[in-house]
């Protein structure tokens, strides 16, 4: 499962945490993988914002709970100034509140704290190289969010609506095989494609799930007489 | 005045101002039109007077002995009647008399106008029959007793090519000795001059009674309607009453210029005796209005109106001959019924009773005052009072019945509002009480998830946290995996966690939630899982207490696999089969017996929690590792254990 660390100038990462414990566990667990390197480390909100305005890097990982403000914003910031960086959310356990609003802020994946540490080396390169991990929960969640309005739209609101993504017949499928249980391979299989398509279907998903998102706040905005 | 209701209107004193505003500005215009109108009038006579027997057709000219004889009398002149006439009810036997009187009439100016004779009033109690220059030009053709003397006359002296105004005027008046033969002064004149005396008489005299009888009738009608519908209340039968003996009372105002339907005998008893139907009805409408039944004075009133009714039937006693002595009783019963009412309706505090029965008073008064009228005691040009207190009367009752409907009104109002208020103070109870069950049924319900949870932490990471402080405080942590320790609480608590998410009947995503919990562990140790989901329909029941059994079920499954089996490969399946679904979780590892002790309080566990939700746990025989099934209903009737 891993991706070959090809290059020889090492990814760097960047991580959003507060909780020393985290970042020394972080730490040890780069320091171990000589194709990742740590390219800075901010303890709070602000301290981000600052590192934004500086190079890009490779990977932003970070954490929802800052002390003076959500890592959703800074995610949202990230995606908008460094937008190659792959972004991820550091979470013990995957809700998907608080996942699906990181993705829909411009994250690409999430990375689970208590996970052994050659496991988070291997989740940064796996999330670099293009797979974005998704959970059953996750992805019913999005099934859900995608499904057709029942209520009859206005025709004006229709014309907008259809500049609003929908999920393709295949996205649907995956989605509906991750909450069956499958794992990636297995749905390979199943659907009959490459494990790195089942992949893509899932980095089009979260896409979609972020620009969806962009346009609901404009709908919302408009109806509240904002814009 | 009494008032012990609450405002009818605001302002309860104005409809009364307005209809004695309304009543003053008619007087007042009555009496301007009356001081406007001309006309000569006659009051000086002579008087001739002949006895007779029985009735006779006046002569076509007056008698020419006539003119010599008789004495001078002022007009009106009106004889003093004898209280008890006669005896003799029979036309032709009565004896009668005749009384002329001969009037000269002022020079008048021969402009070829036409003249008028206006009468006031004629008491002939027999016929009338009046002469213009010995000529007869008018006579009375109804009956003898009921003929109409109520009625002010407007009579058209004959015009021809050589008629002048007449210099000689002769009334003829032939009645019951003793009683009539009075007559008022006479005017003569122009129809402009006359008419207003006329039409005021006429209208106050004739049309008022008439009119307001007819109306109060309607109305009374209206109310024996009511009563039809309404039998529990009387007081509209009552009102009914009243309207048809009052109409009764007041006929004889203005009819009787043309013959009557029925004989004078019957018209008399009418007349003459609903007065005491009057009282007897008004006695019981007012005690109807306050509400405290007087039978004595009721029985007294029934005894006495009864005994006049029966007494007077024609045949027996003559009630036009008797009207002195009945008048007289009806006065005493009259005052002592209407002194009654006055005196029970300030007890009972009840205005409509008071004013009704003051009403009462005034009429037994003025029926005095009309008894004197009738007696000749006061001038015949007077007016009759009854006939007014009468209209009193109708104004009075339509007063009462308006009363009560806006009172009615006004009561359902009140109820609707008063309805809307209880409606409204039970919604609030409702709403209090919904939101204090709502309140005891999250309380119970946080009461169970706690609960749940505590069960569960006790059997799980509690115990394993409490082992691995002991063992830490013994030191011996060495014996521990402490990593694999933590790393199964996190496994728990994660677990928890995502039992607390609803799942919402979807089994397989309950499945496929543990496999992503587990997923890194076994990837961990290498162990290959197969994942075989068939279809699984919603399981309704599939709570968030149901969710953490089956969770736990599978993960001690899949912890004993990773722990002693030393396996290398474990598939689960998920299949519904005859209204039950089935999840396998089959190894290819050393297997081992359910029964041993060492495994057994895992498995007992499981068991336990598999009963809990209402399904089984069996291991099944495998030819090689063991074979773990979980069965669960797809329907299931609520357990309450758990």
């Amino acid at each position: 499962m891993s991706i070959e660390a090809a290059s020889s100038t090492p990814l760097q990462v960047v991580l959003v945490e507060d909780d020393a414990a985290f970042q020394d566990a972080f730490r040890t667990a780069l320091a171990a993988a000589p194709d990742l390197s740590i390219a800075s480390v901010a303890a709070t909100a602000t301290e981000a914002r600052a590192l934004l305005a500086g190079r890009p890097a490779d990977v932003l990982v970070v954490d929802l709970g800052l002390p003076d403000g959500s890592g959703v914003d800074v995610i949202r910031e990230a995606h908008a100034r460094w937008p190659a960086c792959a972004i991820m959310v550091a979470t013990t356990f995957a809700d998907e509140r608080h996942v699906i609003a990181s993705i829909e802020a411009g994250a690409s994946g999430y990375l689970l704290k208590d996970s052994p540490l050659p496991t988070i080396a291997e989740d940064i390169r796996v999330l670099h190289g293009g797979g974005s991990p998704i959970s059953p929960r996750i992805a019913r969640q999005v099934l859900m969010r995608f499904r057709p309005d029942e209520r009859p739209a206005q025709e004006a609101e229709t014309v907008e609506r259809s500049s609003v993504p929908s999920l393709s017949e295949r996205e649907k499928e995956t989605l509906q095989l991750i909450t069956r249980g499958f794992s990636f391979d297995e749905i390979a299989e199943l659907m009959g494609v490459s494990r790195n398509t089942v992949l893509t279907f899932v980095r089009r998903i979260y896409a979609k799930l972020e620009v969806r998102s962009k346009t609901e706040a404009v709908f919302e905005a408009r109806a509240h007489g904002l814009l | 005045m009494v008032s012990s209701r609450p405002s009818v209107t605001a302002r309860p004193w104005f409809p009364w101002a307005a209809w004695i505003l309304a009543g003053l500005l008619a007087l007042a215009v009555a009496f301007v039109i009356e001081s406007r109108a001309g006309g000569a009038r006659i009051t000086a006579a002579r008087m001739t007077i002949a006895d007779t027997v029985g009735y006779q057709p006046p002569p076509a000219t007056v008698p020419s002995n006539l003119q010599a004889s008789g004495r001078t009398v002022v007009m009106p002149h009106a004889p003093a009647p004898l209280w008890a006439p006669t005896a003799e009810t029979a036309p032709q036997r009565i004896a009668t008399r005749v009384t002329w009187f001969s009037l000269q009439v002022p020079p008048l100016p021969d402009d070829g106008r036409q003249l008028y004779l206006y009468v006031p009033r004629w008491k002939s109690d027999g016929t009338l029959a009046i002469y213009a220059d010995g000529q007869l030009i008018h006579q009375s053709h109804a009956n003898l007793q009921w003929n109409g003397s109520n009625e002010p006359l407007l009579i058209s002296l004959p015009r021809t090519e050589v008629s002048h105004p007449p210099r000689t005027l002769d009334v003829r008046l032939q009645h019951v000795r003793g009683i009539g033969g009075a007559f008022s002064s006479v005017w003569i004149g122009n129809y402009r001059q006359l008419a207003p005396r006329y039409a005021i008489r006429e209208i106050l005299q004739v049309q008022l009674s008439s009119f307001s009888s007819f109306a109060f009738l309607a109305t009374g009608v209206f109310a024996l309607f009511v009563w039809l519908s309404r039998r529990g209340e009387p007081i509209y039968l009552l009102y009914f009453m009243t309207s048809v003996v009052v109409f009764l009372r007041m006929l004889h105002t203005f009819v009787g210029v043309h013959p009557l339907v029925v004989s004078d005998a019957w018209f008399g008893w009418i007349t003459v005796i609903s007065p005491y139907w009057m009282i007897v009805v008004l006695h019981l409408f007012v005690t109807e209005l306050h509400g405290r039944r007087q039978p004595l004075l009721t029985g007294v009133a029934l005894l006495n109106g009864g005994f006049w009714t029966i007494a007077t039937l024609p045949g027996l006693l003559d009630p036009t001959l008797l009207s002195a002595p009945v008048y007289a009783n009806l006065l005493i019963l009259g005052l002592i019924v209407a002194f009654n009412g006055v005196r029970q309706s300030i007890r009972f505090r009840s205005r409509d009773a008071l004013l009704l029965s003051a009403w009462c008073f005034v009429t037994v008064l003025s029926g005095v005052y009309d008894l004197a009228l009738q007696q000749n005691i006061v001038s015949i040009e007077s007016v009759f009072i009854s006939n007014f207190t009468g209209v009193g009367f109708t104004v009075l009752f339509w007063y009462i019945m308006f009363s009560r409907y806006i009172e009615a009104l006004e009561t359902a109002t009140r109820a609707k509002a008063d309805l809307a208020r209880r409606l409204t103070q039970r919604e609030a109870e409702l709403t209090a009480s919904h939101q204090r069950l709502r309140e005891i049924e999250n309380r119970e319900l946080l009461h169970q998830e706690r609960q749940r949870l505590m069960q569960d932490m006790h059997d799980g990471l509690g115990s394993t946290l409490v082992t691995a402080l002991r063992a830490f405080e013994g030191d011996r942590a060495a014996d521990l995996d402490a990593v694999a320790l933590l790393r199964g609480c996190i496994d728990d608590l994660k677990l928890t966690i995502d039992s607390m998410e609803p799942v919402e009947t979807d089994l397989l995503l309950l499945l496929a939630t543990l496999r992503f919990r587990l997923q890194p562990r076994l990837e961990a140790s290498g162990l290959k899982l197969t994942w075989d989901a068939g279809e699984v329909p919603p399981l309704e029941w599939l709570d968030q207490r149901h969710a953490l059994h089956i969770l736990r079920i599978l993960q001690e499954t899949f912890a004993n696999i990773l722990k002693h089996a030393e396996a290398r490969e474990v598939a689960l399946s998920v299949r519904t089969e005859d209204g039950h679904v089935l999840v396998r979780v089959r190894d290819d590892g050393r297997g081992f017996d359910p029964a041993l002790p060492v495994t057994g309080r895992g498995l007992a566990n499981q068991r336990r929690r598999a009963e809990a939700i209402g399904g089984r746990v069996i291991w099944e025989p495998a030819p090689a590792g063991a074979c773990l099934l979980l069965m669960l209903p797809v329907r299931k009737t609520v357990t309450k254990d758990g």
